[in-house]
């Protein structure tokens, strides 16, 4: 019995009992796709993660942050230096792993231009902030090495203070703006920065827009007394694998230096989650609608498969004494539901690619059906359709002849 | 060495508690080239026999050794085999397969022996049609052909996997006379070409046909 010709009876069976077999369709459509869908939407919601990660400074972007200090420390935190300009250097000469490194302070002072007045966050940093955040200025220029070494009273501003005290970011160039009470000029303006997560969710980030750079010797002149105490520290490692290796090392090395672990270290892109709760939602919807209908689809098919082995015992009767085995009775069964399987898993992949390219299309998504989400739909279908086809195949299988042959 | 040797054949249907014996004790020969006709009144296991004989069920005891070995100890996918390759059989309701052409339903046994390609089982079924006067026939469903055409398309089927034996169970039970006499030159022929028949019939007319004939009575050999 070639599989074919298997498959050619489970069609014509298949036609027979149209009305049922229409239904288990209509589970097994549902019910891949369904899946299908899901697929495709958590595959486009880690692509998300990943574009948000890129943009943030991608892999290989390494944070270090001062570590808050206990309300009773220790004699060998009290000797700590704590995170320093100091540590951004020696790391910057001796730390093999990494690419850059960028030093960073941190504080929110009270700016100033003409008659306005608000109070937002500055960062004092170096050249390299920009080359590990992968950040470029829309016009102007960032921050130099040079504007580091003569501690020069220039500013590079975020795309939305430029934006909204200068109205043209072109125009902001060579404009002066306080910093609680010192004069700064402007030599840069940073471009827009933007993620969604989703259309619905806001910039993720916005906030990147909305503060100032200045170099980081600057900062220390004229805002801590000189004090080189970090806020925390960039660092790229020299590969976007490499991450692991530099997080070792550099926590190696500061730990030596300080003699104390009073900083954390973490991979960059926290917060890329922010939306994840609600995609779980909507996967987990999606997926209940899919198991259930594959469930519905199941059983259906079980029905018409048990009701059509009882239509035709006389026939398998009449197969086995002529020669067929128990075994290519329940081969006989099956074949029909791999028809209906396959063609209610391809009409489910149709469906759920479909659904997907809709939501897609309306949530501005990079969702996409992929070559293994079909390979796992019409597989799940074959599945779901061997499972609820085993009994009513063993059960034609282990007939007697004589019992099936007497049989109406 | 006789194609079938039984002896001693018991078969007992168990029906809730009561023991039905529907064979007590059987012994028969049959030899390569007879014809032989099985016949006696209603309910005394003709069926049954014919059912052991031709390997759709087991004896409860007794041994059966069919063209020379012992197969009353088989069971399942053996008894497949055998009933595939020694055996033919033709049902007294023909059970043609109603959504297959005449050729397709002879080569039927053929698909479930396997080795054969679909064309080479179809080209057998053809010619071996066009032997039994269904040339006409081939490619036609069931449903369009006469009874005693039927009967002939279910002989061909019996008979297109060469088996060592034919039985036939009620042949001319369910023709009219003229479709009767018919299927007995069919039979006749089948035979002179070197078959051996064995079969059970109701009919004086179809018993005489046969050179022997067997009677049963309550499960047993009537002497
Ligand atoms: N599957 C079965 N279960 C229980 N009893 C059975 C079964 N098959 C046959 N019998 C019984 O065994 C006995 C012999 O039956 P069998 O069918 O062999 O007779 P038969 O000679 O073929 O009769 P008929 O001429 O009516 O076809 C009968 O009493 C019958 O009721
Ligand atoms: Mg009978």
């Amino acid at each position: 019995m070639s599989f074919l010709e298997s498959l050619w009876v489970g069609l014509s069976e298949a036609r027979r009992h149209l009305g049922q077999t229409l239904l288990s369709l209509v589970g097994l459509v549902l019910g891949t796709g369904s899946i299908v869908t899901v697929l495709a939407l958590f595959g486009g919601q880690t692509k998300i993660t990943q574009d948000f990660l890129a943009e943030v400074g991608g892999l290989g972007t390494v944070i270090v942050r001062d570590r808050e200090q206990s309300e009773h420390p220790t004699a060998r935190d009290l000797a700590s230096d704590r995170l320093t300009y100091g540590d951004a250097r020696y790391l910057k000469d001796r730390a093999t792993t990494l690419a850059a490194v960028a030093p960073g302070w941190f504080d929110r002072l009270e700016y100033q231009v003409g008659a306005v007045h608000f109070t937002g966050p500055v960062i004092g940093t170096t050249r390299d902030y920009a080359r590990i955040n992968d950040i470029r200025p829309l016009a102007g220029r960032y921050l130099s090495d040079l504007d580091v070494r003569r501690k020069a009273r220039v500013i590079v501003l975020g795309w939305k203070y430029a934006d909204s005290l200068f109205l043209d970011p072109e125009r902001a160039l060579g404009e002066l703006v306080k910093l609680r009470g010192k004069n700064y000029t402007v030599v840069g303006v940073m471009e827009r920065e933007e993620f969604y997560f989703a259309v619905w969710s806001g910039n993720a980030l916005e906030y990147r827009n909305e503060r100032a750079y200045i170099p980081i010797t600057t900062a220390f002149i004229q805002y801590t007394g000189d004090d080189e105490h970090l806020s925390f520290l960039t660092l790229k490692a020299r590969s976007p694998t490499g991450a692991r290796a530099a997080e070792a090392q550099v926590g190696t090395m500061l730990y030596l230096r300080h003699g104390v672990e009073d900083f954390d270290i973490t991979p960059s892109g926290g917060g890329a989650n922010s939306d994840a709760d609600f995609f779980m939602l909507f996967n987990f919807i999606f997926l209940v609608v899919g198991v259930v209908s594959l469930v519905a689809g199941g059983v259906v098919i079980a029905n018409i498969l048990l009701a059509s082995v009882v239509e035709r015992v006389r026939e398998f009767g009449t197969r086995m004494a002529i020669g067929a085995t128990g075994f290519q009775i329940f081969a006989h069964v099956l074949a029909q539901v791999v028809v209906i399987a396959v063609l209610g898993g391809l009409i489910g992949l149709g469906l759920g690619t479909a659904l997907t390219g809709t939501v897609a299309h309306f949530m501005k998504m990079p969702v996409a059906v992929t070559v293994v989400i079909a390979e796992v739909a019409l597989g799940t279908s074959l599945g779901v359709g061997f499972v609820a086809g085993f009994y009513p195949a063993l059960r034609a299988a282990r007939l007697s002849p004589v019992e099936a042959l007497r049989y109406g | 060495m006789p194609l079938i040797e039984a002896r001693g054949l018991t078969k007992v249907y168990r029906l809730g508690r009561v023991d039905v014996p529907a064979l007590r004790g059987i012994d028969l020969e049959v030899h390569e080239g007879e014809y032989v006709a099985i016949t006696g009144p209603s309910g005394s296991g003709k069926s049954t026999l014919m059912h052991i004989l031709g390997c759709l069920d087991s004896p409860t005891s007794g041994s059966y050794r069919l063209d020379g070995r012992d197969v009353s100890g088989l069971r399942g996918r053996a008894l497949a085999h055998v009933r595939n390759r020694k055996v033919g059989f033709v049902f007294q309701t023909f059970n043609l397969m109603p959504r297959m052409t005449t050729d397709e339903n002879v080569a039927l046994p053929l698909q479930y022996r396997g080795g054969i390609s679909r064309r080479a089982r179809l080209r057998r079924a053809r010619a071996l049609l066009e032997r039994l006067g269904l040339g006409e026939r081939i490619g036609h469903r069931p449903d369009e052909l006469s009874g005693g055409e039927l009967q002939r398309v279910a002989v061909a089927r019996a008979l297109i996997g060469e088996p060592a034996i034919l039985l036939i169970d009620e042949p001319t039970g369910n023709l009219d006379s003229k479709a009767g006499a018919e299927v007995l030159k069919t039979f006749r022929e089948v035979h002179d070409a070197g078959n051996t028949i064995v079969l059970v019939t109701h009919d004086p007319n179809v018993a005489a046909e046969a050179a022997r004939t067997i009677r049963l009575v309550d499960g047993e050999v009537a002497a």
